[in-house]
């Protein structure tokens, strides 16, 4: 039996979509959880289990489309489908890409290159097996740029609207992709020069010319609106739309970006910035001028791919434009680490130049070992920018991969499930997933803990006596402990409003404390 | 007086001698008698043919009250009388008066001694009285098969029963069932109905977005390109007819024989009927009046109900000649090569291809507001609608004109069902139904849109009315429609036909209770309203209205209608003149079902050049 190349690439993804899985679950049971897939976790729970206002966790819960994707895998573990869904995501954008360059180069060289990097560089790895949403953001980011490339050569509404759609989904993955449509801004301009039919080929000469002719100007005009309409009205409008559902469900119109309750990221990005920069061995954190040679340091094949565009201005500024958007990135959000998937975007911008032009360079031999050195380089720098990540995620992941020893960090919160688990099915817990999310994740039975989405939570937080019949308080030493008001605070300052009532201690960690409500009355 | 009528001409200089031939020649060739040539096929005006007799001493006689003896036009054929403009009324003073447009015409006077053993009584008439006469008198044969011949075919077909027993007793049970459901429990009855209309919206949107984004995959593809009609050999091109059915459209004959003479086909080729009712005078007489040769025959229909196009056509069918046949409106511009165009795509194009539908635009489309969105809407109809379906295999709607058919299996379909008023869009679904296949082209026709609000619900009423007409032909027995068209096309056949005019019905009403919702925060409609469906609920209103716009802006972007981008944003307001054509649509559907709510046209008072393709 002869196989088409379309179907080898179909085998070499579900091989490769195994090879993450195995990986994924193999870290899974060695305990390595991340803040994100716990989220999910927690919150795809409340959807299907919970008893409340179930729409708003549905509909608000952010990054919106990763959620809904780990929902799809939930039936088969929920503890694992944030895992199974970037293993399967990251091999179908391994075959979105494959696919691609196999339909534009014959040579299977660059295939090769392409799976070494799939199966060995660390970042993808960290991609696929960690259960995190980067593979969303990387496979829309692909086609996103994929798309517009084509609408350069093409001209044609479809890729151009493609790519509008694709840029839609990528800010529903990563709202912080919202900028990007910034530094777009100037590009579309460009672009429109460079579609105009005129003579010139110089883009300066071609913008001389068409602000100098009343026609043509009308025509530069006319087409860059329309241009600008096209690819930014659905990514705009989604957003609005999208805002004042936040507004009408939650009186808050960033609630999905801002509230710890609809996204993970808000308080775990926060704690990261503050643990590095005040802990006692300080480390730098990113300066703004080395972001980019950051990137160049962790992605030197961008280097290739923006001299494989040299001859048109428009497409290396297109390529250009991540550089712009990640020091954007870091100016506006100064309190913040970049995560890892904005350095991945590079590397996955730089396949797809290669994809669009390897084939053109004459001598394929020198580029082919050049490309080789350079992979294998970023392999390497691949497991440096992890191993060295000032993000605890990020950093766990590696070290959990190469040591392969058992994680301990959600032992606690596992630890406090557990005994939850054990409290008689009618019992209530009263706690505050701002800030407990990974212990409500563990929490076999969701119906048991009275959560914030819960209409009866704020009356259960004045009166806990009434409704619950434990409360998990946060201790001083929780680093979020700030962030909910179910810390230690809350117990004297409950107690002041009704003393009848007593609280008596069940199970104590260092970060969380059970108390059991005891009525005197 | 034993003058030729040709000679004549070609003394009075009206006509070449290189014409001359070349009529004789057309005329041996096609049977048609040599008047009927010259004066259809763009050689000599009516008036100039009108001069040149009379100054020759013939007088024009007004014919059409003349005594007839129907004894004597049951030996002639109609078309054989159409063929050469004379007709034979009475016996009189032992002659057989005979109305003739070229009273030298000598086949057909040997045609009078021979049928009748009788000399002519000639009496000279204009050539459009004539006709006038000649189908008012020996059409109805041809105008009863045009209305019945369907009927008698394929009943199961013909919309001539708008609800069968069956439909009807399906219906009432529904509305049984609901009422009931309603008054036992209204909150969970509303709430299913609820979730099916919401689950009806989210797939319709789901499904258009995925067509228009298949269809737009081809902007690029051309079904015929320059080269293959550069290819094309002139000699071999086949006869190709064109009908063009008009009632009352007095104003746009100019124009349209501007639009028919830059038409890239040869002028002998072209078989172009303009289809005029028998009572429609006013056309007539513009058609008479015209200063320069027209270049169509003038195919009068008598009178007989129902007064629509697509009986207008059946009839104009009988005397076509083409091995093509498409049909435009009067106000029509077709790209200049499109009939070559399509000649070259059938030839292309497997056996079972039988249609082939050219998209339409609109050449005013900056006249106002109604014209603009107009456009939109047909942009996005034609350009990526119909290919997506196209691509799909799911059966096309036909547009109203530029569909280019095969003449033989047009034939075989039992051609238009005179009963349905969106005829096209039913043959469209029928000849899928008998496995034949329709293409679409990369061909454009410039109609004129309507910038007229009245009107535009008139005619948009007429169309939903048909589509629910045609919804229901077909799905008299859906197990067999299934059959026929395969679970792809049921579920396309549905979402298109019967979900367009369900969608423009629906709409008002859900956008009512939204409305209220917002204004009055009836806590009701929010108990209607359970988590998952207000979830849906409000994918729908805001991911499906965004979709729909930003669906229209891509139509008008690919068309580099740039300035008409925005206003796609103006469609739910656009949307709701569809729902006020949808209730009037559904209105006369119940208590006029065959009437033709006909659509004025020549309102616009935008130029419209012709679409020369070079």
């Amino acid at each position: 039996m002869k196989f088409s190349k379309n179907q080898y690439l179909f085998i070499l993804t579900l091989i490769l979509g195994a090879y993450y899985l195995v990986i994924g679950i193999y870290l899974n049971h060695l305990g390595y959880y991340n803040q994100e897939s716990i989220f999910y976790i927690e919150k795809t729970k409340i959807v299907f289990e919970g008893l409340g206002n179930r729409i708003k966790v549905m509909g608000l819960t952010s990054p919106l489309l990763p959620f809904y994707n780990t929902f799809i895998f939930s039936w088969i573990n929920p503890y694992l489908a944030p895992v199974i869904a970037s293993a399967i995501g990251t091999a179908v954008l391994f075959y979105i890409i494959a696919s691609t360059l196999t339909k534009r180069i014959e040579d299977d060289f660059y295939l090769y290159v392409l799976l070494l990097l799939f199966f060995l560089h660390p970042g993808l790895l960290y991609t696929a097996c960690s259960g995190k949403s980067i593979y969303m953001v990387l496979t829309f980011f692909f086609l996103f740029f994929f798309n517009l490339l084509k609408f350069y050569r093409s001209n044609t509404t479809f890729h151009v609207s493609l790519a509008s759609i694709c840029l839609v989904i990528l800010i529903f993955c990563d709202y912080k992709f919202i900028w990007l449509t910034l530094f777009f801004v100037p590009l579309v301009l460009a672009i429109t020069v460079q579609s105009l039919n005129l003579g010139e080929k110089e883009s300066i000469f071609r913008l001389f010319l068409s602000f100098n002719s009343p026609s043509l100007r009308r025509k530069l005009i006319n087409k860059t609106f329309a241009i600008y309409v096209i690819l930014f009205i659905l990514p705009l409008a989604s957003v609005i739309s999208y805002k004042l559902l936040n507004l009408t469900h939650a009186n808050d119109l960033n609630y999905f970006i801002e509230s710890p309750y609809a996204t993970w990221n808000v308080l775990v990005d926060k704690l990261n910035f503050d643990i590095a920069t005040t802990s006692a061995n300080y480390q730098l954190p990113e300066l703004s001028i080395m972001v980019s040679l950051r990137v160049i340091y962790f992605c030197p094949l961008i280097l290739v791919a923006i001299y494989l565009f040299r001859e048109s201005t428009y497409q290396a500024l297109t390529i250009l434009t991540p550089f712009a958007f990640i020091e954007f990135l870091h100016i506006k959000y100064d309190k913040v680490f970049l995560n890892y998937e904005y350095y991945l975007i590079f590397l996955i911008l730089s396949l797809l130049c290669l994809v669009f032009k390897a084939q053109t360079v004459k001598r394929q031999m020198v580029f082919k070992v050049i490309l080789s050195v350079v992979i294998l380089i970023q392999l390497y720098t691949g497991y440096i920018f992890l191993s060295q990540s000032l993000i605890t995620d990020e950093k766990r992941f590696i070290t959990t991969l190469t040591t392969r020893k058992p994680n301990t960090d959600q032992e606690e919160t596992m630890e406090l499930a557990d005994v939850i688990n054990s409290l008689p099915k009618t019992s209530r817990v009263l706690m505050d997933d701002a800030v407990s999310y990974p212990i409500a994740a563990f929490t076999h039975d969701i119906q048991k803990l009275t959560l914030p989405y819960q209409d009866l939570f704020l009356s259960a937080i004045e009166t806990p006596y009434r409704y619950n019949d434990y409360i998990l308080i946060a201790t001083a030493k929780n680093p979020f402990t700030g962030y909910t008001q179910l810390n230690n605070r809350y117990i004297p300052l409950i107690k002041v409003v009704n003393s009848g009532v007593n609280y008596q201690r069940v199970y104590e960690t260092d970060n969380w404390i059970l108390y059991r409500i005891v009525s005197t009355q | 007086m034993s003058i030729s009528i040709p000679e004549l001409l070609v003394n009075d200089g009206f006509i070449t001698p290189a014409d001359q031939e070349k009529i004789k020649l057309f005329s041996e060739r096609s049977g048609m008698s040599y008047t009927k040539i010259a004066l259809n096929f763009g050689y000599i005006s009516r008036k100039n043919y009108e001069r040149s007799l009379t100054n020759a001493g013939f007088t024009f006689a007004p014919v059409r009250e003349e005594a007839f003896d129907t004894e004597i036009l049951k030996k002639i054929d109609l078309k054989f009388a159409n063929d050469h403009i004379a007709l034979p009324l009475r016996i009189e003073n032992n002659k057989v008066v005979t109305l003739m447009s070229d009273p030298s015409n000598q086949l057909f006077i040997e045609f009078i001694r021979f049928t009748y053993d009788l000399e002519p009584h000639i009496i000279v008439a204009r050539d459009l009285d004539i006709t006038w006469l000649t189908h008012k008198l020996l059409g109805e044969k041809y105008v009863k098969a045009s209305v019945f011949e369907l009927l008698r075919r394929d009943p199961d077909s013909s919309a001539s029963t708008t609800f069968t027993s069956p439909q009807l007793v399906t219906i009432f049970i529904l509305i049984s069932i609901i009422a009931i459901g309603l008054v036992l429990n209204f909150k969970n009855t509303s709430i299913i109905i609820n979730v099916i209309v919401s689950l009806f919206f989210l797939i319709a949107i789901i499904f258009k977005l995925f067509l228009a984004l298949i269809g737009s995959r081809f902007e690029l593809h051309q079904a015929v390109t320059k080269t293959d009609v550069r290819n094309i050999m002139e000699d071999s091109l086949p006869v190709y007819t064109i009908l063009l059915p008009v009632y009352k459209e007095d104003k746009l004959i100019k124009k349209l024989i501007w639009n028919l003479q830059s038409l890239d086909y040869p002028r002998e080729q072209l078989d172009i009927k303009l289809l005029i009712e028998e009572d429609d005078d006013k056309t007539l007489q513009a058609v008479q009046n015209l200063d320069f040769p027209g270049v169509f025959e003038v195919i009068v229909v008598p009178f007989h109900m129902p007064k629509t196009k697509p009986k207008a056509c059946n009839y104009g069918l009988h005397f076509s000649k083409g091995k093509y046949l498409t049909i435009y409106d009067a106000e029509d511009i077709p790209d200049t090569d499109q009939l070559k165009k399509v000649v070259a795509l059938f030839a292309k194009l497997p056996q079972n291809y039988i249609c082939i539908q050219s998209a339409l635009n609109y050449f005013n489309r900056n006249e106002n507001f109604l014209t603009r969105m107009f456009t939109l809407e047909y942009s996005y109809w034609f350009d990526y609608m119909l290919p997506g379906l196209d691509t799909l295999d799911i059966p096309i709607p036909l547009g109203g004109t530029s569909n280019h058919f095969k003449m033989d299996a047009l034939i075989e379909l039992g051609a238009w069902d005179p009963f349905n008023v969106t005829e096209d869009a039913d043959l469209g679904v029928r000849a899928y139904a008998k496995g034949y296949k329709i293409s679409i082209i990369n061909s454009t026709t410039y109609e004129e849109a309507n910038n007229e609000p009245i009107n535009w619900i008139r005619q948009r009423s007429r169309w939903i009315k048909g589509y629910m007409q045609t919804y229901l032909v077909h799905m008299r027995n859906p197990a067999a429609l299934v059959k026929k068209i395969g679970w792809r096309g049921f579920w396309g056949f549905n979402f298109f036909i019967g979900g367009t005019s369900a969608t423009f019905l629906a709409y008002p009403l859900l956008l009512f209770i939204f409305i209220s919702y917002l204004i009055f925060d009836f806590s009701t409609i929010r108990s209607l309203f359970p988590d998952w469906v207000l979830f849906m609920a409000i994918f729908n209103l805001m991911v499906g209205n965004i979709l729909m716009i930003y669906i229209n802006m891509m139509a008008v972007f690919k068309r580099r209608y740039f300035e008409l981008i925005l206003f796609a944003i103006a469609n739910p307001v656009y949307w709701l003149m569809h729902s006020a054509a949808a209730y009037m649509g559904l209105y006369q559907l119940i208590v006029n079902p065959f009437y033709w709510e006909k659509t004025n046209h020549g309102l616009s008072k935008v130029n419209n050049p012709t679409n020369v393709i070079k």
